[in-house]
């Protein structure tokens, strides 16, 4: 299996949105920090954030990595050659998406990076009427290639299709994968968000559904799992009536533990809560 | 004039002649070793000859106390039981919580070590008036409590007594000392104690010790108390540590079937969270400790029992079964034999796969059946049936019966592995395999930074070095201070909050720098005692199967620990402990450990 990797772009001017879209608030985190979550749960290698120079970006995970757009305004090849030569060393292919899709769902990252992980050069979605070039998985050998195309001002996407091998998934593609059909049917996880009605929109409707279980003294009077609606392990916390930190401590699908309030949630997801010390 | 907090000796008895001598512990030994397990390791290097049989009369048995043994200080009446172990042949120190800790440091002496053996089955006393013998034939046979309750009869009040059980006088291999109700419990310091036929050691108080700033001591004591009730230990206090149970089953770290599953799907009628509502009776602390972490249940036939997440999982996910009232049954049973519960349900766990595999001739052994488990118990502590081979540990039984079985004996130089997951708690996983005592979760709890989210627990490396490392030099100044573990969650700058703790009780200006330095030398010198007495690097590994068998936890990635990452993690342990590539200390690091 390929080690794959994630590389989000988030050094848009957001002009039409009129406020960098990467820091816009959702559910007490951020678009990006969520952004970043997302891809950081399938990607086993690195997340890199592609940003332009001394752009301010809301606070990341410590193992996030960055770096600077060398060339602004220039496009997504622009961002994705960047993006990709900075984990070519380090994983083979690499999740590519923008910072301003707010239900992006793992299980869709999951899928896409699957085209790829079985050979071809870029996994692309076609979804919702259009192709999904910015959520979309990419051979990181391409980094050389993407470079060229904007020393020779051709900055679309499709220019780089032209040159590589392409599997593109139609939407009856995706959702014959049965947990991503389950868990993002109208394969919501390629909307976007460019204005502030998209935004508000958005951010009105509920968040995902998702299944908590509070264990041992957390417990009280509530054994067993119980479905809420959160969009971050904090807002799960909080619907348990618990605050992470030192002495509770927060397991995402039976895996990660984290203390991380800002890790963020996907319909579908089940968080136990936990006393820190496990002493037995 | 030893420093306060301490008396400057350690008696020798020699329970073959009756004779007792007095071995000096200056002020700077005592400074560098502290007490408990890092003075037990010390003593040892000096009182042990090199390759000794641990069950032979000339091996010798330390009860060792601490400096803050006697003071307010919540959870600090505790002692280390020091010896080779007949488990593993490696050192192994086995602490305990209970009033035989204040008062045998109060017979004057930081250490009460027992060598020889006696002519015919005796209990030894000691008090102000020195050491003597009295006979325990009709003891013979007796469960620990029973033993301790007609001894302290017949002794009188201000006695306290450490008994064993029918298992250590039949010489089973993890064999427990028990007081109080609680056991010094892993490595078989009871078949020590049995092989000398001492049933029990008695003590009495003769005297007092001093801190060297009483008001200091306790102000921390009032501080330390009040913390214990805060949320650090709600765990422990609320449902006890039968708590992680059901957590653990829902991370995959609740090891199932002798390790061949992290997950049980019988886990929740073993569950504290409901049973403790059906059973629980009432909740019990160890002496001077405010915590309160017993938490005894009701089983059938109205008895009663302490129940621990380490029972429940060693003697009910482990073997397969999920009848309480058999878990608990056979909980209660190693507890009147003596036996520790991990290695016991461990090395039952192991049997039922071989029965399995064809490899032991004993179909009435298998996963998941309540009456073969309870038959297993009683056969090894009467080293009966079955139970000879059992009771030698899953190790020795695993070369004895052959076929590959040594590759599922869950056991690291000779332990049986705790209740929790190597493959889903990489950083553990090290601490385990390195760790002089062997598997064991008290002395390497690198679980808590499994469980940190400060990395990702199923992927060893590098962070899970560092980790480990910090937790072995915490667990080697808390067991040597001595503090209970449970207390660690209150402390946020521990090694100087310990550090203020001694430096009341002593006088001495130990800062937390100094304890960091302590604790590496207790950690060294366990491993120069293991590598005197035969230790080779494959003793520093876990069992094949953890190394060539996955496991896939609950959001479907498979967890996966090679032996490859398993060697870098030893390896970078090795380099940040200053020990060279197969191991081994050398030069300056031999130097500070003082045991020339």
């Amino acid at each position: 299996m390929s080690t794959s990797a994630g590389i989000v772009l988030a050094g848009g001017r957001s002009s039409r949105m009129g406020t960098p879209k990467a820091a816009l608030e959702w559910h007490g985190s951020t678009l990006l920090r969520r952004t970043v979550g997302i891809i950081s749960r399938v990607a086993g290698g690195p997340v890199v954030v592609v940003r332009a120079r001394g752009q301010i970006l809301p606070a990341l995970p410590a193992d996030v990595d960055f770096v600077d757009d060398p060339r602004e305004g220039m496009g997504p090849v622009q961002g994705l050659a960047a993006g990709l030569a900075a984990i070519a060393a380090r994983a083979e292919i690499a999740f590519v998406c923008s910072t301003d899709m707010p239900f992006l769902h793992p299980a869709f990252v999951r899928r896409v990076l699957r085209a790829a992980d079985e050979g071809a050069d870029v996994g692309l979605p076609i979804a919702r009427g259009y192709p999904q070039p910015l959520a979309a998985a990419y051979r990181t050998t391409l980094a050389p290639v993407a470079e060229r195309l904007v020393k020779e001002g051709r900055l679309r996407p499709a220019f780089l299709f032209d040159e590589c091998m392409v599997t593109r998934l139609d939407e009856a593609a995706l959702r014959a994968d049965p947990v991503l059909a389950a868990l993002d049917p109208d394969l919501d996880s390629v909307v976007n968000i460019n204005e502030p009605a998209d935004y508000a929109a958005a951010r009105s409707r509920p968040a995902p559904e998702v299944t908590i279980q509070r264990f041992g003294a957390l417990a009280d009077a509530h054994r067993g799992p119980q479905a809420i609606r959160a969009a971050t392990v904090a807002g799960a916390a909080a619907a348990a009536g618990l605050a992470l930190g030192r002495h509770v401590i927060a397991a995402l699908n039976g895996d990660q533990i984290t203390r991380d309030g800002e890790t963020p949630l996907a319909t579908g997801d089940s968080v136990s809560f936990l006393s820190a010390d496990a002493g037995g | 004039m030893a420093a306060a907090g301490y008396f400057g000796r350690a008696l020798i008895a020699d329970v073959g002649d009756g004779s007792a001598t007095e071995l000096p512990l200056p002020d700077e030994l005592l400074r560098a070793y502290l007490g408990g397990a890092g003075l037990g390791a010390w003593l040892m290097h000096r009182l042990a000859p090199p390759g000794v049989d641990p069950l032979a009369p000339e091996a010798p048995l330390a009860f060792v106390f601490s400096p803050l043994v006697g003071t307010p200080l919540t959870t600090s009446a505790k002692f280390a039981v020091v010896a080779k172990s007949p488990l593993t042949g490696f050192l192994n120190d086995a602490l305990a919580s209970s009033h035989f800790a204040i008062s045998g440091k109060l017979t004057g002496n930081d250490a009460i070590v027992v060598r020889g053996a006696c002519a015919t089955p005796s209990v030894l006393l000691v008090d102000g008036d020195g050491v003597r013998l009295i006979d325990a034939a009709d003891l013979s046979g007796r469960p620990a409590a029973e033993a301790e309750q007609r001894l302290r009869e017949r002794l009188g009040r201000g006695w306290r007594v450490a008994a064993i059980g029918p298992a250590g006088e039949q010489g089973v291999r993890y064999a427990t000392i028990s007081h109080d109700g609680r056991h010094a419990g892993r490595g078989g310091l009871g078949a020590v104690l049995g092989a000398k036929r001492l049933k029990a050691v008695a003590v009495r108080a003769a005297t007092k010790v001093a801190s060297a700033d009483p008001q200091a001591v306790l102000a921390a004591a009032r501080d330390l108390r009040a913390r214990s009730f805060g949320p650090a230990t709600a765990k422990y206090r609320e449902l006890g540590t039968l708590a992680n149970l059901l957590a653990f089953n829902a991370i995959s770290t609740l090891p199932t079937r002798n390790f061949q599953a992290a997950t049980f799907a019988g886990a929740p009628r073993l569950a504290a969270e409901d049973l403790s509502k059906l059973r629980s009776v009432t909740r019990n602390s160890c002496a001077s400790c405010t915590i309160g972490c017993e938490h005894i249940y009701s089983a059938r036939g109205g008895k009663q029992m302490r129940v621990e997440y380490e029972n429940v999982f060693a003697l009910g996910p482990m073997c397969g079964v999920s009848d309480p009232d058999a878990v608990l049954a056979a909980s209660g049973r190693c507890d009147e034999l003596g036996m520790d519960t991990i290695s016991a349900g461990g090395t039952i766990a192991w049997a039922m796969e071989c029965v399995d595999r064809g490899l032991i001739d004993a179909p009435w052994l298998r996963f998941g059946d309540a009456a073969a488990l309870l038959r297993a118990v009683d056969e090894i502590g009467a080293r009966q049936g079955l139970g000879e081979l059992l009771a030698e540990g899953s190790r020795r039984a695993a070369e004895h019966v052959g076929g590959g079985s040594a590759a599922f004996a869950p056991q690291v130089k000779g332990m049986e592995l705790p209740g929790y997951e190597p493959r889903t708690m990489q950083a553990l996983a090290l601490g385990l395999a390195v760790n002089a005592r062997g598997a064991d979760h008290n002395r390497s709890g690198a679980y808590e930074a499994d469980l940190s989210g400060n990395h990702d627990r199923l992927e060893g490396g590098e962070p899970h070095v560092a980790a480990a490392i910090e937790s072995e030099d915490r667990a080697a100044v808390m067991d040597s201070l001595i503090l209970c573990k449970f207390l660690r969650g209150v402390f946020s700058e521990p090694f100087g909050e310990w550090a203020a703790l001694l430096a009341a009780v002593t006088g001495w200006d130990t800062d937390g720098a100094e304890l960091r330095q302590t604790a590496r030398r207790i950690v060294l010198a366990k491993r120069v005692f293991n590598i005197r007495e035969g230790w080779l690097p494959a003793d520093d590994w876990l069992p094949e199967r953890l190394l060539t068998e996955s496991l896939q936890v609950a959001s479907g990635r498979v967890a996966t620990l090679t032996p490859e990452r398993l060697r870098g993690m030893i390896d970078g342990y090795y380099a940040a402990r200053g020990l060279d590539g197969q191991g081994r200390p050398a030069g300056r690091v031999l130097a500070d450990l003082q045991l020339s």
